[in-house]
């Protein structure tokens, strides 16, 4: 078989498997491409803005502890609390709970390559030390 | 095996026998999708946006690291203690928290197709965005008056570079915000660009997002003595 006509069939099964597995790439019906999914509610979107808000006052209580409570318990309270409101705009409002997984693994994957890289370069430079 | 008729372009399937057009146009009633069908299932811009936002927490983590790195350490000129005016800052991130709804209100809109309520929402999220630059730019007013400016000592170079770059990206946001606006005012934004509105939001709620580390990493982490 010479090596145009390899070519040809190896374009023409390219495009037959893209004919037989096209739907399957296809969002279902009511969803937009890349949701698996429907998406929350304005309604919960808004209970959602109120639980933030909530959280962000408690935050910002919290931070007038300081001298009350150890400062070790009061960071990590603090930072606790800013890793949920993360987690809420991250999760609800920029879809990642409702979109598909890929998009999920590759800001994960940002955020936790972020944290240990910068968490070395600062233990490096002895920030951490007592 | 798959037949594939040359002049129709349609292939036919060799066990279900369904006909299926290749490179064909849309279909009909699914706003947002894309006709270059890929190999993720999902579009490519879509992804993009997120492999961006991805490499922009890199960025973000670089001046926040040099912030924490550089806490403390100053020998001279004003500090985060005596500058910091938290009730105030607090209410900025507020009006930042409350623009990421009314963006996620404004994506909801044009899905089911109210445009009127897109403008809305849209206009409303980026006059609370510029209130929030506003809001930063009164503050490093202040912070200078105080005399903090970006080489006065370590914190005032990484405290206004780290916020500087943030409000860099709310500016782009909110012209971004106001483009879309512009489309939708010519009718230039039909529901089937909603793709359009949810990239927009993605990228603004990644910026609230970094304000929501920054703000707690920055003003209510406790300073060292």
């Amino acid at each position: 078989m010479s090596e145009g006509t390899l070519q040809r069939v190896e374009g023409d099964v390219a495009v037959a498997a893209r004919g037989e597995l096209g739907h399957a790439l296809e969002p279902a019906p009511g969803l937009l491409p890349g949701e698996e999914r429907p998406h929350p509610s304005p309604f919960k979107y808004v209970v959602i803005a109120v639980a933030l808000c909530i959280v962000t006052a408690i935050e910002i209580g919290t931070s007038y502890l300081q001298g009350d409570i150890p400062n070790g318990l009061l960071i990590f309270l603090l930072l606790a609390m800013a890793l949920l409101k993360f987690v809420g705009v991250a999760g609800w409002y920029m879809h990642l709970q409702t979109d598909k997984p890929i998009f999920r693994r590759f800001f994960i994957l940002g955020c936790i390559a972020a944290v240990i890289l910068y968490t070395i370069v600062l233990a490096t430079l002895s920030v951490f030390a007592a | 095996m798959a037949t594939i008729d040359q002049t129709t372009r349609q292939t036919t399937g060799p066990t279900t026998g369904q006909t299926t057009e290749v490179g064909g146009p849309p279909a009909q009633g699914t706003p947002g999708h894309d006709p270059h069908a890929t190999s993720t299932g999902v579009t490519n811009t879509k992804l993009a946006i997120w492999l961006f936002l991805s490499s922009d927490c890199l960025f973000f983590g670089a001046f926040i690291a040099s912030y924490l790195l550089y806490r403390g350490r100053d020998v001279s000129g004003p500090g985060p203690r005596e500058l910091f005016d938290i009730p105030f800052t607090s209410a900025t991130s507020f009006i930042l928290l409350m623009s990421s709804l009314t963006m996620v209100l404004a994506l909801a809109a044009i899905q089911r197709g109210d445009h009127r309520r897109v403008r809305i929402w849209i206009l409303a999220t980026a006059l609370l965005g510029a209130t929030f630059i506003g809001g930063q730019v009164f503050e490093f007013t202040e912070f200078s008056r105080e005399g903090l400016h970006v080489s006065t000592n370590l914190f005032g170079s990484s405290f206004y570079l780290l916020t500087g770059f943030h409000g860099a990206h709310v500016t782009i946001g909110i012209i971004w915000l106001l483009s879309l606006w512009g489309m939708s005012t010519r009718g230039r934004l039909p529901t089937k660009k909603a793709e359009s509105v949810e990239i927009a939001g993605l990228y603004w709620h990644f910026v609230d997002v970094v304000w929501i580390v920054i703000f707690t990493v920055i003003y209510l982490i406790p300073q060292p003595r």
